[in-house]
């Protein structure tokens, strides 16, 4: 690395210790506080719509559920296509509370960040579960294992009247130093509690990254049999990458409950786990910013088609079932057409880009 | 010369401004939402829906109806989700709404808390009983789906003859279908004589073949379903290559199928064919092959707005066409008791129209009441048959008795 760390035109590292930082150089480190400025400062500058909000603060959901997802398919390389009901679990441990205890209780409305965290922790306690086929299966029967919790989940939410039979369940509001999150501040409060939820996962998977049980998945991923080989445990590795999926997906569906005030089934089907996993493809699977980029060009893109939709739909009334297909038409033309092109996703286009600048002006 | 002409036109302009002026900024619009499903699952009842409320309100602003002022309802497609209903809602409210129409039963219930948080009057196309329970502001257009169960088992025990009939439920397994079972139960622990042998929630079969051939062993005579055309018109195509049908009321040895609102009218036809023939069907909606002033009133309205035929004899136009005469009547009530159109004063205003206030659209086949303790419209329901491939009234309207009892 050169000595000035401003200055640094490529990567020298001399020792594996600068190759385990979590910014290589001082522009990396000022670059991301400025962002984060920026993402925590701007609603103090522009107004939006609550309609906006919300999709602003459904977005940052999925960024915490695809960061999940890419720790168990992107960097432990295993399929899971059950993802929804991982998110399911920890709206659902929320909502289980709130029938239990009524709507109300304090610990709904007051102690929402232990609530947050219980749902994480309940959706790690299914994601061991679900992993446990992961020391037999892999591949496609690992993903049809998954695929068969997704079923397991919605029709046990669907059928059981604890649930309400899948009906929604209300959330409270909850409550800040400030006192109880009014209407008019409830997706500004959501917006800045997913932001330092998302700096959190988002520096705590960074770091498991740069340790050993980090370099496990990895290794798993690349070649279990050469990981077992080395001294690794494949096995509880990859228990443990899907418990860690589970734990970040638990914690998104709480959000999401608090974010909705409310929990039904609808939210968390079959089409959300393909979802999620179009966002990881999208984003880049095996790296941590594509699961910033996947749910941001995949919930962008919905709305756009969304909208050309109800266009088609409200004008050319002939076109209304062509208005219907076009939401699944170009998701699924957006997955294949990545998967031909850029099977790196996005985060391939970032990484291009920022070699581009931190060469410039020496391109090679 | 050239500068006085200019001069004239701008007096002429200053004129006319002066005199239109006025009108124009006393004149008010009123912003009404509506979020439902255009496109994605259920749309063949959403699409015509939503065209009856559009054109309803255009016509409301066409013919001056409300003088100067105008309506602006916002329709938007949720496709059937949730959570862009909550995000369309949200999008309302920003505009400033006074009265929200809204669509489906689970969108329904996922923003009640909303609506009484924002003391939002609203009337859903959903009419589950469930959408009115710890709620004050949703109302419903017409009989509950439970009512119309009820009203539909009513009459299987009436004209039932020989011991006590056996009925099953079809219904769709959701909220919206699941509904009426409960209260179906109820009325028979009330005193309805009559037994549920089976409740069966269809899922996307395309043959129900099995599910037809165990009812027939379980002994059951009548299948109330509470669900979409779609799944019903599958069972009645099985039962007819079964020749399970019965052609005629309770025939022994066959099955009577009958339905509540959303089971049936022209799509049910045209989906199983001769199949539909002899199926009951109850709603509170006029259909347009019976001559009345109602129907009448509907076709002339989507002939004036270019509907196609299948739109203007939908009865699901003829829903959304009601649900904008409501609307458009509270607003007209409120301008005349010069009180501002506000969705408090909305509010009172629906709940005030009862008795001498009730509202007949035309479109229903009874009045529309509201009162503080009564949030379903139309209580009356119509049952009708298919006869030669179109939905004929038999009888007169009726009120369910036993939803008083349960």
């Amino acid at each position: 690395m050169s000595a000035n760390r401003w200055l640094a035109t490529g990567n020298y590292f001399t020792s594996y210790r600068e190759e385990q930082r979590i910014f290589f150089t001082s522009l990396d480190r000022t670059a991301m506080g400025l962002l984060l400025a920026v993402l925590f400062a701007w609603p103090f500058f522009l107004e939006l719509d609550n309609k906006y909000m919300l999709v602003i603060d459904n977005i940052l959901v999925a960024v915490i559920a695809v960061m999940g997802l890419n720790l168990v398919t992107g960097f432990a390389g295993l399929i899971s296509i059950g993802h929804a009901a991982f998110v399911g679990i920890g709206a659902y441990t929320v909502a289980s509370f709130s029938r239990m205890l009524g709507e109300n209780h304090l610990l709904l409305s007051h102690g929402w960040p232990v609530m947050i965290i219980l749902a994480g922790c309940m959706g790690a306690v299914f994601g061991a579960l679900v992993g446990l086929p992961a020391l037999r299966l892999k591949h496609l029967y690992l993903a049809i294992a998954t695929l068969s919790f997704q079923m397991i989940f919605q029709w046990t939410i669907n059928f059981m009247n604890f649930f309400n039979q899948g009906q929604t369940i209300s959330v409270t509001r909850v409550t800040w130093v400030t006192g109880q999150v009014s209407r008019s501040q409830h997706y500004m409060f959501w917006y800045y509690a997913l932001l330092v939820v998302i700096v959190l996962c988002g520096f705590g998977v960074r770091n498991l990254l740069r340790t050993r049980y980090g370099r496990c998945l990895v290794a798993v991923r690349d070649n279990d049999r050469a990981a077992d080989a080395m001294g690794m445990h494949p096995g509880f590795t990859k228990v443990y990458a899907f418990a860690l999926a589970g734990f970040l997906a638990g914690v998104a569906g709480a959000l999401h409950a608090y974010l909705y005030r409310g929990v039904g089934v609808e939210s968390f089907t079959l089409h959300h786990s393909i979802s999620y996993l179009a966002m990881a493809i999208v984003g880049g699977l095996g790296t941590l910013h594509g699961s910033f980029w996947g749910p941001l060009a995949i919930k962008l893109l919905d709305l756009q088609v969304e909208q050309l939709s109800e266009w088609v739909g409200a004008h050319v009334t002939a076109a209304t079932n062509l208005a219907t297909a076009l939401r699944p038409l170009s998701f699924g033309l957006v997955i294949v057409l990545f998967l031909m092109f850029e099977p790196r996703g996005i985060a391939n286009w970032w990484r291009i880009a920022r070699s581009y600048v931190k060469l410039w002006p020496f391109r090679y | 010369m050239k500068m006085n002409r200019v001069t004239s036109w701008m007096f002429l302009l200053a004129a006319v401004s002066m005199v239109t002026l006025p009108v124009h900024a006393l004149a008010k619009e009123y912003k009404l939402g509506l979020s439902l499903a255009i496109t994605g699952p259920t749309s063949d009842a959403g699409n015509p829906y939503s065209k009856g409320v559009e054109d309803y309100f255009q016509f409301v602003n066409d013919t001056k109806m409300l003088g100067e002022d105008t309506i602006n309802c916002t329709i938007r497609d949720d496709q059937y989700n949730n959570d862009i209903t909550k995000r369309n809602f949200e999008d309302f409210l920003d505009q400033g709404i006074v009265f929200y129409l809204n669509y489906s039963t689970g969108s329904t219930l996922a923003l009640k808390k909303d609506f009484e948080e924002e003391k939002m009057p609203v009337i859903p196309a959903s009419f589950h009983a469930g959408n009115l329970v710890d709620s004050n502001y949703i109302f419903l257009p017409i009989a509950s789906y439970s009512a119309q169960a009820i009203g539909l088992a009513e009459y299987v025990v009436k004209n039932h003859k020989e011991g006590t009939p056996k009925v099953a439920m079809f219904i769709h397994p959701s909220a919206f279908g699941r509904g009426p079972v409960e209260d179906l139960q109820k009325a028979v622990g009330a005193g309805l004589k009559m037994e549920i042998v089976e409740v069966v929630e269809h899922g996307k079969d395309l043959d129900n073949t099995a599910m037809l051939q165990r009812l027939v062993s379980k002994g059951v005579q009548y299948v109330i379903s509470q669900t979409v055309q779609s799944p019903v018109a599958t069972m009645l195509k099985d039962a007819s290559s079964l020749g399970l049908v019965a052609k005629s009321f309770g025939e022994a040895g066959k099955i009577t199928f009958l339905g509540c609102h959303y089971t049936g009218g022209n799509d049910l036809v045209a989906l199983a064919g001769p199949a539909a023939e002899s199926f009951y069907w109850t709603t509170s909606y006029i259909v347009t092959n019976e001559p009345s002033p109602g129907a009448t009133a509907q076709l002339d309205l989507a002939k004036k707005y270019n509907r196609d035929e299948k739109a203007a004899n939908s009865h699901n136009y003829a829903n959304g066409m009601m649900v904008a005469q409501v609307a458009t009547e509270v607003i007209k009530r409120c301008k005349a008791k010069g009180k501002e159109v506000t969705k408090e004063n909305l509010y009172e205003e629906l709940q005030a129209m009862n008795g001498d206030k009730a509202f007949s659209p035309g479109t229903t086949v009874g009045p529309v009441t509201y009162s503080k303790t009564d949030h379903a419209g139309v209580d009356s329901l119509q049952l009708y048959i298919v006869k030669g491939g179109v939905f004929k009234s038999t009888g007169t309207p009726f009120v369910p008795e036993y939803t008083k009892k349960i």
